[in-house]
């Protein structure tokens, strides 16, 4: 047996322990490999709005890559961690620090060269799968579509390959200076409960206290400037709060016999307590990844409904038309291609006058012209008595001018001057700006108006599905300034939106993956050793009752602490963000938050169900 | 106290191999029996049927006139931790907790009280000479002192039956000579029935009586009388015959 047949033969019969670290890295190349699939597709190579894209998916690459190398250095060295013992009999037989060197290095060339290979491959799969659901949920009509991946190719294997030879490097350096004593040991020592030091564990809390103060507090502008130093603060915060006040939580617990002497608390703390040190840092990167996904697709998702609520609430009707005169030609198209689409609409029309009213042209409309349009949008009518004004403001339009309004008054040809003293608020008029409505008899009164424009708005009753096409012949037809066309612009928006939404996304996606696999390489890291334990225990007497109980709150704080801490840190960030945009994003985010937890329990569910069927089968 | 009525073990597979042939022997209230053979004679499989880990694939066992085996899975493993006590050659004992919370692990599972397991933990403790130990963790105490504190967590309960498997199998003379000494005042004092596996023919003298068996099958017994290093003789006089050389056996200490 030649010393490269021991390391093979080494690798080869004892699959299993290299299993976990072999799939972590695999999967991390996967991902990898997928984005950069995505990020160097033809279709966003060119065209302006897509450099910005190219550049933010360059950035993106950039961080994947580095998470990837703390990621495969993470799995590395608890992978090590295992096989301390390994070492230490190999090198009580006489094996030197250099063959040992040489050996985990051979062996991770080789796990590193294959899992470059079987994450590329994977990769390949997995992309043509993100992009059947991109091209099904989000609008994209074959924006994006599967292609040989040359480039991605080439850029994942070369610096995955590079990363793992830099990776076998670093840590056969640092197995050099271990003891003998304490290889043969193996993991009987505790790796040490870190200890809790009181002030920083205060700080933790106050840190994020802070943080969150100051994201709930501030809108507008302020929200970017604030940004930066809540992020970094909050972050620490959550370093501090896993390694220290849980830390500290838990030796509370420890202490109070009536608790931890409970049932099976025993078996389920003092193990939480003796792997708090490696679950802390777990912990901390799972919940700020997390945070980030949550925060990233939060974002891309409150923007896209912010743009599209706006644009609906502008543009209440299915179709409007507005000009300064009404040319017969293009009202007698819209009508007709109405017909021909087998839709049916309401419409109504009017001139809609504007008057200088403190230095602005203001509008001053009809009783009855609102009410019909008011009617036509199902929204309540109003009743004006002569000598009454309203003032009516655009619902959801919080930037006009409704208290000038209330100052000013109107006069008539007859002298009288009318003083508004209500204020409603209705889309039934297009307004930018607040406006004022009035009876007809005082209308007649009214002076010359300053300019006319006019007015004629469709409300569709039946057909809705040719909405769509039929927009999209008008818009070719008429002048964009004049005609508008609320569904098709919606849908002209998502369609330009698609990609980045997409692409937020998908990184999103990517990163609550990652967060996943943590947890999952995490829990399987400790399963030997839960093995044993739970062994010992058994033959003293352990209900598998009881044992589930035990694997499943273990299972159960391993995936949700974390989730926890970063649906938190993601509710806290969307609504700072509801304050810089000025919009309600409870919903969204609620949605969102809410589909990541969905998520987060089936993957509990799916894990606990292998990790108690794996444990059961020492029993 | 217990009954074991032809019982046999076998296993199957490519080769299929008796482990076990119609072994009947019983054991009386209080007595302390010994179980002796060489390598590979079934005794451990012996031991882990009378435990209720492993089945008999035919014979029946009796622990007080029930058999255990009848039990359902569940049952089984509170019958276990209540009934029986366990102590095994490599201790068994939890490294994450200390000396006291081992020791209290039986009880915490059937949710005793706090501070009876606490008063009960202490009296025990005194009794086997490890109360100064008690806040320390496993990898900080020694072999002897370890397989006292398994004793310990194994007789907290005051079950029906101790079971022991090579207790002194990783002990050195002196720590064997403690262990052997605490069971058999535990088994004078108490009157706990005892039931010890051992290759080690010293440890064997501290018991009633012991049963060889060889290759699976029932070989002998002998009584231990007054005197201990008579009986101690005859051990080792039984084992030369049994095979092999009567030293070799205790060649297993590490």
């Amino acid at each position: 047996m030649t010393f490269r047949r021991f390391a093979f033969n080494n690798v080869i019969r004892n699959k299993r322990l290299y299993a976990a670290y072999f799939l972590s890295s695999i999967f991390t190349v996967m991902v990898f490999f997928t984005f950069a699939i995505f990020a160097f597709h033809p279709a966003l190579a060119g065209s302006d709005m897509n450099s910005s894209v190219q550049r933010g998916m360059n950035i993106a690459a950039g961080i994947i890559y580095v998470f990837s190398f703390f990621f495969i250095l993470y799995s590395m060295s608890s992978f090590l961690n295992t096989r301390k013992k390994e070492f230490g009999l190999l090198m009580m037989q006489g094996m030197s620090v250099r063959q040992i060197r040489l050996m985990v290095f051979m062996e991770n060339m080789v796990i590193g060269f294959f899992a470059t290979v079987g994450g590329i491959l994977l990769g390949l799969i997995f992309s043509k799968g993100i992009l059947l659901i991109a091209e099904n949920v989000l609008v994209m009509n074959d924006a994006l579509n599967f292609y040989i991946p040359i480039q991605a190719l080439v850029i994942t294997f070369v610096p995955f390959i590079l990363l793992f030879f830099f990776i076998s490097l670093f840590v056969s350096y640092v197995l050099r200076s271990r003891k003998l004593i304490d290889l043969i040991k193996g993991n009987k020592k505790s790796k040490g409960e870190p200890k809790a030091n009181l002030f920083l564990t205060i700080l933790a809390a106050l840190l994020i206290g802070i943080g969150y103060a100051v994201a709930l507090i501030v809108e507008g502008v302020a929200v970017i400037v604030a940004l930066l130093p809540v992020v970094i603060v909050v972050i620490l915060g959550t370093y501090l709060l896993f390694t220290q006040l849980s830390v500290y939580l838990i030796r509370k617990i420890k202490k109070n016999d009536n608790i931890f002497w409970k049932k099976t608390n025993m078996i389920l703390l003092s193990d939480l307590a003796f792997r708090m040190k490696d679950n802390a840092r777990t912990f901390f990167m799972v919940a700020i990844v997390s945070t980030v996904a949550f925060s990233a697709i939060g974002t891309l998702f409150g923007f896209q409904t912010f743009l599209t609520a706006g644009l609906k609430n502008r543009n209440p009707y299915t179709f409007s038309y507005s000009a300064v005169e009404q040319k017969e030609q293009d009202i007698e198209l819209i009508n007709r291609t109405i017909k021909e689409e087998n839709m049916k609409a309401e419409q109504e029309q009017t001139m809609l006058h504007y008057y200088e009213i403190a230095q602005d042209s203001i509008l001053i409309a009809r009783e009855s012209d609102f009410n019909q349009f008011a009617s036509l949008l199902g929204e309540d009518t109003i009743d004006i008595k002569n000598g009454q004004v309203k003032v009516v403001e655009f619902t959801g339009n919080e930037f006009g001018q409704t208290e000038e309004l209330l100052e000013q008054s109107i006069k008539l040809n007859s002298g009288v001057s009318l003083k508004p003293e209500e204020v409603i608020y209705s889309r039934a008029l297009p307004a930018t700006d607040s406006y004022y409505v009035v009876s007809d008899q005082d209308f007649e009164e009214l002076p010359s108006p300053e300019r006319e424009n006019y007015y004629q708005a469709w409300q569709v009753t039946a057909g809705e599905e040719n909405i769509l096409s039929a927009s999209e012949k008008l818009t070719e037809e008429l002048s964009p300034g004049e005609f508008y066309a609320k569904d098709y612009d919606v849908y002209q928006l998502n369609k330009q939106y698609g990609l980045v939404l997409f692409v937020g996304l998908f990184i999103g996606i990517v990163f609550f993956v990652s967060a996943g696999s943590f947890l999952y390489f995490r829990l399987y890291a400790d399963l030997d050793e839960d093995k044993q334990k739970f062994r010992s225990i058994a033959k003293i007497g352990l209900t598998e009752k009881e044992l589930k109980k035990v694997l499943s709150r273990q299972t159960a704080l391993l995936f949700f602490t974390p989730i926890l801490v970063a649906l938190i840190h993601g509710a806290v960030a969307l609504t700072a963000l509801s304050h810089f945009f000025y919009f309600d994003l409870t919903k969204i985010s609620v949605v969102v938050l809410g589909v990541f937890l969905v998520i987060q329990i089936a993957y509990f569910y799916i894990v606990r169900f292998f990790y108690t069927k794996q444990v059961k089968t020492v029993l | 106290m217990l009954e074991v009525k032809q019982v046999s073990k076998i296993y199957a597979g490519k080769i299929v191999y008796k482990a076990l042939n119609d072994i009947n022997f019983s054991v009386e209230d209080g007595e302390f029996v010994g179980i002796m053979g060489p390598s590979g004679s079934g005794k451990t499989t012996l031991l882990n049927m009378i435990a209720t880990i492993d089945e008999p694939t035919t014979g029946e066992i009796l622990i007080n006139g029930r058999n255990p085996h009848r039990l359902k899975k569940e049952e089984l493993a509170k019958f276990r931790r209540r009934e029986l006590g366990f102590v095994f050659q490599d201790f068994n004992l939890l490294h994450t907790l200390t000396v006291e919370e081992n020791i209290v692990l039986p009880l915490t599972l059937d949710g005793k009280k706090v501070k009876e397991m606490k008063d009960k933990a202490q009296v025990i403790a005194e009794k086997l000479g490890i109360t100064s130990i008690m806040n320390k963790r496993t990898y900080e105490i020694s072999g002897g002192q370890a397989q006292r504190v398994a004793v310990a967590r194994a007789m907290i309960h005051v079950p029906k039956m101790l079971l022991a498997d090579e207790p002194t199998g990783n002990l050195d003379s002196k720590s064997s000579k403690d262990v052997m000494e605490m069971l058999e005042s535990i088994n004078k004092n108490e009157r706990a029935t005892m039931l010890l596996v051992t290759h080690d023919p010293q440890a064997a003298s501290y018991c009633d009586r012991v049963i060889f068996i060889r290759d699976g099958k029932f070989y002998s017994e002998i009584h231990r009388g007054s005197n201990r290093q008579a009986f101690f003789q005859r051990i080792i006089d039984t084992l030369s015959l049994l095979g092999g050389d009567g030293h070799d056996l205790s060649q297993i200490r590490v």
